[in-house]
């Protein structure tokens, strides 16, 4: 009874292990199909791990273009500053000059008109020195090279304004430039697997990238006054409510 | 009075550009730093300077710290500072305000702005 009790067990794990051969038969095609996949996807892995090292040491010589270039501009914009100044010192030594020739020619005049006063017996020399009154130079000349010479100040002092643009393109290029380091620890977390080698490379490569960037990563050159508008509207709020205190404080 | 104005940017750009902007205005008395430490530097070496205009973000010390650093001096606590920064942002002018900046200027500013922000504290 026994026996016949342990050949039913027999038969029921028969009966499993047929399952699980059945089971087996019907998976292998799929393991094989996975076997497959991941051969043609490891190559594949190695090709991208690659190409992220790749990039990656490559980053931080985007990094110092972009350093250079900040560098470029600011080097460009303190040159036309130097020279903006140099026209402006030209224009204000050329005002001066015809300041100066302003008071000549009027001390000449009030010369001329003195010396006709005393020439009405000679009615002749009288009407040459009238004549040669009206040559000095006019005041409507002098006006319009006035207005000139205040043309030229001011266009000089708006290309010294308008360089503003230097300081908030170098901030938005430091914004980018630590978008690249923050790809770059991205990257370098991905390919943590590489060779020691490489990975030391790359890190002798970030310490060399400049660090002493500061800067407003919404910097931008925007001539709309939304945000000055805005900023006064908060300095006065700021300054009623101060004003407020100082009122309880009295009352 | 005689105004001595302080211009603290780390950009030599726009120190040039507020200095210019300054001559263009008839103040013709300032000085220079480049953040907000070499400010402090040059506030403590100089008695006569009597007007701060900053940018906020710098090297070493912000403008921010700045202002703060200078609020709590005793001897330079009332000291009129005006913020010319690119933080246009709700949220920074609040901060700013709360650190007792005087005025606030958003970057690009205008020649007119800044003699009205100059004038307005002045007064």
């Amino acid at each position: 009874m026994a026996q016949q009790t342990s050949m039913m067990q027999l038969f029921e794990k028969l009966d499993d292990l047929k399952s699980v051969f059945i089971y087996g038969q019907k998976i292998i095609p799929v393991i094989h199909s996975l076997l497959d996949f991941m051969k043609d996807t490891v190559p594949l892995l190695e090709n991208i791990n690659r190409s992220i090292a790749d990039s990656t040491t490559k980053i931080p010589k985007a990094k110092h273009h972009i350093h250079d270039v900040t560098n470029a501009t600011e080097l460009a914009t303190t040159e036309i500053l130097d020279i903006v100044d140099t026209i402006s010192d030209d224009v204000q030594t050329i005002d001066s000059k015809i300041n100066s020739v302003i008071e000549k020619e009027k001390n000449r005049a009030s010369q001329f008109d003195e010396i006709i006063a005393l020439l009405d017996d000679k009615p002749e020399v009288k009407s040459k020195l009238v004549s040669l009154k009206e040559e000095l130079v006019s005041q409507d000349v002098i006006e319009s090279i006035q207005e000139i010479i205040s043309k030229i100040r001011n266009d000089a002092y708006n290309i010294t304004i308008s360089l503003q643009v230097q300081d908030i393109t170098s901030q938005q290029l430091a914004a980018v430039n630590h978008l690249i380091e923050s790809v770059q620890e991205r990257l370098s977390s991905l390919i943590i697997t590489l060779g020691e080698t490489e990975i030391k490379e790359m890190r002798i490569e970030k310490d060399a990238t400049p660090e002493n960037v500061h800067f407003d990563p919404q910097a931008s050159y925007n001539k709309e006054t939304s945000r000055q508008e805005m900023a006064d509207s908060l300095v006065r709020e700021n300054l009623n409510a101060s004003q407020e205190e100082i009122d309880k404080l009295f009352s | 009075m005689s105004i001595k104005f302080l211009v603290v940017d780390d950009s030599i750009t726009m120190r040039r550009i507020v200095a210019n902007s300054l001559k263009n205005l008839g103040y013709n008395d300032f000085v220079e730093a480049s953040d907000g430490k070499d400010a402090l530097d040059k506030l403590a070496a100089d008695d006569n300077i009597n007007f701060v205009i900053t940018d906020w973000n710098m090297p070493v010390l912000s403008g921010l710290e700045l202002i703060k650093a200078i609020r709590s001096d005793e001897k330079l606590k009332e000291l009129p500072v005006l913020m010319v920064t690119t933080r246009g942002v709700k949220e920074d002018i609040i901060e700013a305000l709360s650190a007792k900046v005087n005025n606030y200027i958003v970057k690009p500013f205008t020649p007119q702005i800044l003699k009205e922000k100059i004038e307005q504290i002045l007064s």
